[in-house]
């Protein structure tokens, strides 16, 4: 919302202070300053002048010559704008002036004539926007005098971010009791009583409907349609509203001044009672846009007896507005409920600043106040007649006294507030109060829908109080040195991931139908009813597409194969383990890993993968898994498993299947998992029990066996683990050799005793219990044997 | 007596250690010239025969020559051996500004990074880290927050639904693990919850329909608006440094009473808002059954916000496109 510093001053005297000291004033009440602009004219030496005498261009159509007087001296000034006599009041420009911009006007030869400046419009002067012709000021405006003068061009104008629970700070008045409180300035009545000189012809009844508590209105007689005074238009068009005529211009500007919205009728369009109530479906009304609004039991409606005349509290009808051949009003003055307004307001999108105003809630008790402040700016103008305001109000809206124990406000806030400082508050804020000793009775103003509870008031006093002048304390939680399993977890997946070449991943939970098919056909997707993109309606059911996008992505457009993983979520439709009423979901764990990897060395450039990598970066982070063989979607057949932790699974991971890599037009073969990690503890992945080294040296073999195809390495590790179990180990495979006929399997031992050094008799000894063991257990063929070999 | 004439053969000496090509040869040179049958151990056998002035004087230029001979081989030895290091040392010339590991930033996602920063900070004065689902009720993510059924976060311009009554949604705040975690664990409470939350919006360089939050609670007896402060002045100081300076700003949230916002200066002196956090609403605490003794303080605070700060990112897309150029930047 835009407010301007001169227009304040209306309410509380500010002139004096500082717009710094304002912008402070402000936020600190809780108005973000979005924007803060000094203005200052854009235009030099603009001089008023008046029009004596106009005569035609001897060579041209389009231009008229002008005499004008400046006071001193009269001019001849070329104009090409028409809607202007002689005996108008203008702005002129003379030679040796600027107007909009810094352009500097000069005497200039306009087809064989001599023009001494121009004749300046609102646009020219950067006043604001208007194209129909040049600016017309009052008769009585001194000639000769600088435009700056008459104008009030040296302002300040804020742009604030209001909260939604404060309707009653959407106008200069509401902001302006906030700053009298600040600035301890008091706040002006700005209303004169009325005095009625016509009959009223129109009936009002606002009905039965709770959601119109009060419609008021006033009829108009014997006015002009005519523009508003030039006050008015600088002052509308500095808050941001277009200037139209003097009818429209003033409902605007009591909307902006005091927060009252109000809606102009051409009463002679209007028939019997005006009355408010819902619209039956499908009824019709065509809105001051020109569009037939096909309206549903929702709206809200004012009628007459014959027909809808507008859209309550979001915009008049078109059939009854006021135009260029209307000649008496009927200005409405209402109290439209929020609800109302903004269901309608929202379905049709239409955002008015009306609407806006009835959203947030204005005063119950503004309506006759806004007629008033209309009839008093048309009054300052024109002679009009007008009529008594019709009230018709059902006062339904009460609030009743809330009271409170004092220290209450010391348990909340940790400071305690004088006496003083409370009372001077409330005064300020119009808010009814009595302070006690112990306690505090108030009741709420008919503008404040936000002060219902004790808490309410309290933050109001800390507010005013300002939130800065509040010490600081910090408390220390019950927590210290946990944070917690989910955390844990997380941070220990992504420790080891990242320093194994993984990049982490953070993707868009949403996808469409198919990727969630491939991997996880077995699970139900979950669906957004309102999608962002028709062609991500579905959240994920696994992370692995994800996973791939991102991996093509980069091959793509940084031609680099890379290791990725990400943790996050991952949803389907059935029930939630633990909550009632929403879809299953897992926090999980995908992982990438492409067959030829770029490294990070430019030496070496890319390095190879296999099923092996995979395998061995699970069995790091979960040291206690097992694999187990199972065929799954989107999976190669052989290469695919489940990972098992303490029996439970916990998720699976394969390579992907080459149909899906060809599909997918992936030149590489992706080795690929996807876990979930709400299915094992922190505590179930620590392996790290230290392992007491012997002061005694090692000996060491490479024994190769030939084995059959599907022989797997870890039994026979196992075996010679159980053999050597009283020793330090450390036995690892260093060769897999296959080819059509034969595989050879490469094992070496390194082991020592805790208690002696190995003789070399006990060493072979040792060697050839093993071989005789693995050969008799599992069918294989010792091949070649080195002992300490290098 | 015929004496040997020792510079001639110090003299082949030299000569001959200036041939030598190979460490080991400095061995044989030394046997060569002290050992057995060399010309020196012939000259030692001679002494029997020489009178005992003679011998003693012939003796010890003997001596005299050994020693120049075996101190000669063995600085010769020293310098080949030097001279073999300095043409090592000499050989190896690589150009150091060639940068071979291309491995650049930590490999975890900065959302992640920025994320476990903020856990770490509250973590260090006593919170842990909870957390809730995504996918949420309608009460979770409104009602329980005490925002009013017409509001206009609802609606589903702004909200994303997965059921057609609008009961189930993605969750639009963190603020919803406040709820989850009261209904299941009695004060004191201390929590944060970092986590994703979801928007009508489309990804451009300032929205994105997916983004990061972190959710603080904290309800205890006599936690007071004043602690607020305290709590988020720290986190602020171990998160900007030290010197930043902080004010806060009155504001309206639903589930808070009183709100603010807090700000902090930058560094072209601009007010920049990070987070919002007001008392828990006494309706909130309600809701989930807490007695009446317990109050605290709740915040949230944007991830992807602070993660824009810390490292000056200025398109919220590059956090979801994970082009490997952002990603190996931290």
């Amino acid at each position: 919302m835009k407010i301007l510093k001169s227009w304040l001053n209306d309410w509380i005297d500010i002139e004096d202070i500082n717009s710094n000291d304002i912008s402070e004033a402000l936020e600190s009440l809780g108005f973000e300053i979005e924007s803060k602009t000094e203005k200052t004219p854009n235009y030099k030496n603009i001089l008023v002048g008046k029009v004596l005498e106009i005569y035609e261009h001897p060579n041209a159509d389009k231009v008229r010559i002008t005499k004008v007087d400046v006071g001193s001296k009269t001019y001849e000034i070329v104009c090409g704008a028409w809607n202007f006599d002689v005996g108008a009041v203008v702005p002129v420009a003379l030679p040796k002036s600027e107007i909009k911009d810094g352009f500097k006007i000069n005497k200039r030869d306009i087809r064989g004539v001599e023009s001494n400046g121009m004749i300046c419009s609102a646009s020219e002067l950067d006043l604001w926007d208007d194209h129909s012709g040049i600016l017309k000021l009052s008769s009585e405006t001194k000639l000769g005098s600088d435009f700056s003068t008459i104008y009030s061009s040296n302002d300040t104008l804020w742009e604030i971010g209001v909260t939604p629970n404060r309707g009653d700070c959407m106008s200069h008045l509401g902001i302006a009791r906030e700053l009298s409180n600040y600035f301890n300035l008091s706040l002006q009545e700005n209303s004169n009583e009325l005095k009625p000189n016509i009959e009223n012809v129109i009936k009002v009844n606002s009905g039965r409907i709770k959601a119109c508590n009060s419609y008021q209105s006033i009829e108009i007689e014997n006015f002009k349609l005519d523009d508003s005074n030039l006050n008015i238009r600088y002052r509308l068009s500095a808050v941001g509203v277009r200037v139209i005529n003097n009818v429209v211009d003033y409902t605007n500007y009591v909307l902006h001044d005091i927060g009252q919205p109000l809606h102009a009728f051409d009463r002679d369009k209007l028939f019997g009672t005006i009355s408010v109530r819902f619209a039956k479906d499908k009824e019709i009304l065509k809105t001051l846009d020109e569009q037939e609004r096909k309206l549903d039991t929702n709206d809200l409606i004012i009628t007459d007896d014959d027909k809808p005349i507008a859209l309550a509290g979001v915009m008049g009808g078109y059939d009854t507005e006021v135009t260029d051949k209307t000649n008496n009003l009927l200005i409405e003055s209402a109290y439209f409920d929020k609800v109302s307004v903004m269901k309608t307001s929202r379905r049709l999108n239409l955002i008015s600043d009306a609407s806006i105003r009835f959203e947030r809630g204005i005063d119950f008790n503004l309506q006759k106040q806004g007629l008033q402040r209309f009839v008093n700016l048309f009054e300052n103008e024109q002679d009009i007649f007008y009529s008594n305001i019709i009230d018709s109000s059902k006062n339904a809206i009460t609030y009743d006294e809330v009271k409170f124990e004092k220290y209450e406000i010391e348990q909340i806030l940790g400071v305690e507030l004088d006496d003083e400082f409370i009372k001077n508050t409330l005064t300020k804020l119009k808010i009814e109060a009595e302070v006690s000793d112990t306690e505090i009775r108030f009741t709420s103003p008919s503008w404040r829908y936000d002060l219902e509870r004790p808490i309410d008031l309290i933050e109001e006093l800390a507010k005013h109080y300002g939130f800065n002048n509040f010490s600081s304390t910090l408390p220390i939680g019950n927590n210290l040195n946990s944070k917690g399993d989910y955390w844990d977890k997380r941070l220990y997946l992504s420790k080891i991931l990242s320093s194994s070449n993984f990049y982490e991943t953070q993707t868009l939970s949403f996808t469409d139908s198919y990727s969630n098919e491939l991997f996880t056909p077995e699970k139900t997707s979950v669906k957004v009813i309102n999608p962002i993109d028709r062609s991500q309606e579905y959240l994920r059911t696994n992370l692995i597409p994800s996973l791939i996008n991102i991996y093509k992505f980069n091959v793509e457009n940084n031609n680099h194969s890379n290791r990725y993983y990400e943790i996050n979520n991952v949803y389907d439709d059935s029930n939630h383990k633990i909550f009632k009423d929403i879809p299953n979901q897992e926090y999980s764990l995908g992982l990438l890993i492409p067959e030829i990897e770029t490294v990070d060395d430019d030496r070496v450039k890319t390095k190879s993968n296999d099923i092996n990598s995979l395998t061995n970066t699970i069995k790091k982070l979960f040291p206690l898994c097992e694999f187990e063989q199972l065929s799954r979607p989107g999976f190669h057949k052989n290469y695919s498993y489940l990972i098992k932790l303490e029996n439970k699974i916990v998720g699976y991971m394969g390579k992907l299947s080459y149909k899906n890599k060809s599909e997918m037009e992936l030149e590489q073969s992706l080795y690929i998992a996807q876990i979930n990690t709400e299915n094992f503890e922190f505590k179930q992945l620590e392996d790290n029990i230290y392992t007491p080294l012997s002061p005694y040296p090692y000996i060491k073999f490479d024994l190769s066996f030939s084995v059959a195809r599907d022989f797997q390495a870890s039994d026979l590790i196992h075996l010679i683990e159980s053999i050597l179990k009283e020793n330090e180990n450390n036995i690892s495979i260093f060769d897999n050799f296959t080819n059509e006929k034969t595989r050879n399997l490469g094992i070496r031992i390194v082991t020592r005793n805790y208690d002696k050094t190995y003789t070399e008799a006990e060493s072979t000894q040792i060697l050839e219990m093993i071989v005789k063991e693995a050969e008799t257990k599992f069918k294989i063929k010792l091949n070649r044997r080195a002992e300490n070999a290098t | 007596m015929a004496e040997l004439n020792f510079d001639k053969v110090l003299a082949s000496l030299k000569l001959r250690l200036d041939e030598i090509v190979d460490e080991a040869e400095f061995d044989d040179v030394l046997k060569e010239y002290t050992g057995k049958d060399s010309l020196l151990s012939v000259e030692r056998k001679k002494l029997s025969t020489l009178s005992k002035e003679d011998k003693k004087t012939y003796g010890e230029k003997l001596n005299n020559v050994n020693n120049s001979i075996t101190s000669n081989i063995k600085k010769a030895e020293q310098e080949f051996i030097n001279k073999k290091y300095t043409s090592l040392e000499n050989e190896e010339n690589e150009d150091i500004t060639i940068d071979w590991i291309t491995r650049r930033g930590t490999h975890r996602h900065v959302i992640s990074q920025v994320m476990d920063e903020v856990v770490e900070i509250f973590a260090s004065i006593g919170y842990k880290v909870a957390f809730g689902p995504e996918v949420e009720t309608s009460w979770h993510n409104f009602d329980a927050l005490n925002t009013p059924d017409w509001h206009p976060a609802r609606y589903e311009s702004d909200t994303l639904y997965t059921d057609h009554n609008l009961e189930t949604l993605l969750r639009t705040q963190t603020s919803t693990v406040q709820i989850r975690h009261m209904e299941n664990n009695d004060p004191p409470v201390y929590i944060v919850a970092p986590g994703r939350v979801f928007r009508s919006d489309q990804l451009d360089a300032t929205h994105s329909p997916v983004f990061h939050q972190l959710e603080g609670l904290a309800i205890d007896k006599n936690l007071k608006f004043t602690d607020l402060k305290g709590t988020l002045e720290y986190f602020v100081k171990q998160f900007f440094g030290e010197n930043i300076e902080t004010k806060f700003i009155p504001h309206f949230f639903p589930f808070t009473e009183p709100s603010a916002e807090v700000l902090v200066k930058w560094n072209n002196g601009e007010w920049l808002e990070i987070l919002g956090c007001g008392m828990v609403d006494p309706n909130v605490l309600e809701h989930v059954g807490y007695s009446k003794e317990y109050q605290g303080f709740a915040w949230g605070v944007g991830i992807e916000r602070l993660a824009m700060l810390k490292y000056q990112i200025d398109h919220i897309k590059n956090f979801y496109e994970n082009d490997l150029r952002f990603l190996e930047q931290f």
